[in-house]
């Protein structure tokens, strides 16, 4: 995991964005948006539209509240916070009930944004991706914030609204699940 | 003595979140179980697999979105700067819709309401210069006079003569008026779903920006756009009208079928006749062979509120003026599937 | 009567044949209320390899002199779906110049702007950059329909 301070923005950045400072808030969006991207990509099974418009959300929350962040969290968990928030809003707009992988999107972004040329590991990439997206939806997301957003468990339970035992519940059960689910994959035992 | 499982903090253990002693419990009670120790097996292997997913890159157009929303220009030359044109006055109030429904803190409880000609009355005191109005309040005009109510920061109404109009809602996710009778010019910025206007036959949601609404007493109304595009709904029953269309509303049966302005006259009012038939009897006719290609709006709408012959006589028309996309069945849509229509009504809102 | 029908044959296969173009619109086809007060929205079709470089200038004749505006052409959530917003005086006569650039391929379209927004009936799309001419004329024809 990352050192919080490289994951982090500088008080100074925040500072500026406060005072709606463009490259300031251009500096903080670079920082974050292919996490929060990310999240909510694999969140919504490679949905592109919706995860770049939930992205979209995100940081238009963050650009005009940015002056409520108190600094007494850190930042990320104030950020990672809107975007839980926003996917599970966007999550219950959504029209159809079953979340059925998009097979579709999900290979194409796999021959487009993966940078290994294994073409083994990038089988394995698009299996992980087919599993993570038939998680349930409370252990999809524990999983991936900690993954892509590297939150400790106490920086999660912040972001999830829950104690840091249910954080530890979710990634248990959200990881083994994953391995019965890629058991043909990679030959893991369960 | 009985020795708890720990299936539950296998990940926290495995990742090194655990403090000391709890980490030795575990490792204690893994040694002596094997259902646990086979489950650590699997959360490990799960970890693992995890690093296999690639960090998506996000669209480069995400940003420009969020520059067009918060409408931030380049530089630009000062010769022009010195007349405001309307676009910025309206993207100053998208700004400030931003702002007041993200922010939150500051939520209003009523809205300013200004005398603009002759008298006004809220909630029937006539009223001197500005004054405010509450939910449950209503704002009377008289003839020859004329009012503006101030709707939070998402925009103005311009309420017209004789107009009687009662504010139902002034609430962060819901701002809401009720036209009894008369006229409103609404000019608003909001996302969907926040704004709405009832009238006694139909619900202008404000997906758009600026539009005229008129209604008697008895519930017949009609409704002009603009610019951007309304929801006109009653009952389940939507017509969606854009700029430069119009749709009118009648009592018990809701809102009807928007038409472009520009249309044929005899369209419009073979239309007209339409209505009050229930969208049986030869004026079809006249609507089908007057039709251009961007009264496929009009076609479309009619659809649903049509039975066969007629909705078969309408779909061929509107595939002879604009090809039907290859995703759109002939069966479905003439069955009204609503994912069909929908993704026909989005192929052809490109001609419109 | 057959170079009639050689005309109109090369006419259809021209017009079939793919390539890098644009379609225009009105705010509501784009379905985005982030357009919503847009002049027009449009899509660039026929670029699928890369995102396709897009710029918009606003050409015009305000008081007998000539004026040009560089606009910002905005995209939003769904890819390949633009908007153009006024961001030229409210007097005088006005036209959009969209260009684009595919690869090796390109796209143009004139795109009067009328009192009640493009007119589509005038708007011309071009399998390339409109030229200097092209953009003369239609403004002076613009004006002389005033």
């Amino acid at each position: 995991m990352l050192p919080l301070s490289e994951r982090e923005v500088s008080p100074e950045i925040i500072a500026s964005c406060r005072t709606g400072d463009r490259d300031a808030l251009r500096v903080l969006f670079d920082t974050y948006k292919d996490r929060v991207y990310s999240l909510s990509l694999y969140f919504f099974h490679g949905d592109e539209s919706l995860a770049a418009d939930v992205t979209q959300q995100v940081f238009l929350k963050v650009i005009t509240n940015v002056d409520r962040f108190k600094g007494d969290a850190a930042f990320s968990t104030w950020l990672y916070r809107l975007a839980v928030n926003a996917c599970q809003d966007a999550a219950r707009r959504r029209k159809s009930g079953a979340i059925v992988a998009d097979r579709a999107r999900l290979e194409g972004f796999a021959a487009s944004s993966s940078q290994e040329d294994d073409y083994t590991r990038a089988q394995n990439a698009r299996c992980v991706r087919d599993a993570v997206s038939a998680l349930p939806p409370k252990l999809r997301m524990a999983v991936l914030l900690r993954y892509f957003d590297e939150l400790s468990y106490e920086e999660m339970a912040q972001v999830l609204h829950c104690s840091m035992g249910t954080v530890a519940s979710r990634l248990s059960r959200g990881h083994k699940m994953l391995a019965e689910r890629l058991k043909g994959v990679t030959g893991a035992g369960g | 003595m009985f020795d708890r499982h720990v299936n539950t903090q296998l990940a926290s253990y495995l990742d090194g979140e655990l403090p000391a002693p709890e980490r030795q419990r575990i490792e204690r009670h893994l040694s002596s179980c094997e259902t646990c120790r086979i489950e650590c097996d699997q959360v490990r292997t799960g970890l693992s697999m995890v690093h296999a997913l690639p960090l998506a890159s996000a669209p480069a157009a995400i940003w420009n979105a969020i520059e067009a929303a918060t409408h931030q220009t380049h530089s630009q030359p000062a010769w022009f700067r010195y007349r405001i044109p309307a676009l910025a006055a309206v993207l100053t109030v998208a700004i400030a819709a931003i702002l007041y429904l993200t922010l939150g803190h500051r939520h209003q409880s009523n809205w300013d309401v200004v005398g603009l000609q002759g008298s006004t009355a809220v909630d029937s005191k006539p009223i001197r210069g500005t004054s405010t109005v509450k939910p449950g309040e209503w704002i009377e005009t008289a003839s020859s006079s004329s009012a503006r109510v101030q709707i939070g920061a998402i925009g103005v109404v311009e309420v017209g003569p004789a107009t009687r109009l009662r504010v139902t809602a002034i609430r962060p996710s819901e701002h809401r008026l009720a036209l009894a009778r008369g006229e409103i010019h609404a000019k608003i910025i909001a996302p969907p779903k926040l704004f709405f206007v009832d009238t006694p036959s139909a619900t202008a949601e404000d997906l758009g920006c600026e539009y005229s609404l008129k209604t008697d007493e008895d519930g017949l109304g009609l409704l002009h756009v603009t610019l951007g595009w309304v929801s006109f709904q009653w009952k389940g029953l939507e017509s969606l009208v854009p700029a430069g269309a119009s749709c009118r509303t009648r009592p018990h049966t809701g809102p009807g079928v928007p038409y472009f302005d520009d249309a044929p006259e005899e369209l419009i009012q073979a239309l007209g006749t339409l209505a009050a038939t229930n969208y049986a009897g030869s004026s079809l006719d006249v609507v089908l062979r007057d039709a251009r290609v961007r009264d496929t709006l009009t076609l479309w709408h009619l659809l649903p509120r049509t039975e066969s012959p007629d909705r078969q006589r309408i779909y061929e028309r509107i595939a002879a003026l604009s090809p039907v996309p290859t995703d759109v069945s002939r069966e479905r849509a003439l069955q009204l599937d609503p994912d069909t229509l929908a993704r026909w009504r989005e192929a052809l809102a490109w001609t419109w | 009567m057959w170079r009639f029908l050689i005309v109109n044959v090369l006419t259809l296969m021209l017009a079939g044949a793919e390539g890098f173009t644009f379609v225009l619109a009105s705010p509501v086809a784009s379905q985005q209320f982030q357009f919503k007060s847009a002049t027009f929205v449009f899509r660039a079709e026929g670029c699928d390899s890369t995102a396709p470089q897009i710029t918009a200038t606003a050409e015009g004749i305000v008081k007998g002199e000539r004026k040009s505006v560089e606009l910002k052409v905005a995209s939003g959530p769904k890819p390949g779906i633009y908007a153009v917003f006024q961001n030229w005086p409210p007097e005088g006569q006005w036209l959009v110049n969209l260009k684009g650039a595919c690869g090796n391929m390109t796209a143009g379209a004139i795109v009067p702007i009328g009192p009640k927004g493009f007119i589509r009936e005038s708007s011309k799309i071009l399998p390339r950059p409109a030229t200097d001419n092209e953009i003369e004329t239609t403004l002076r024809t613009q004006g002389g329909k005033k």
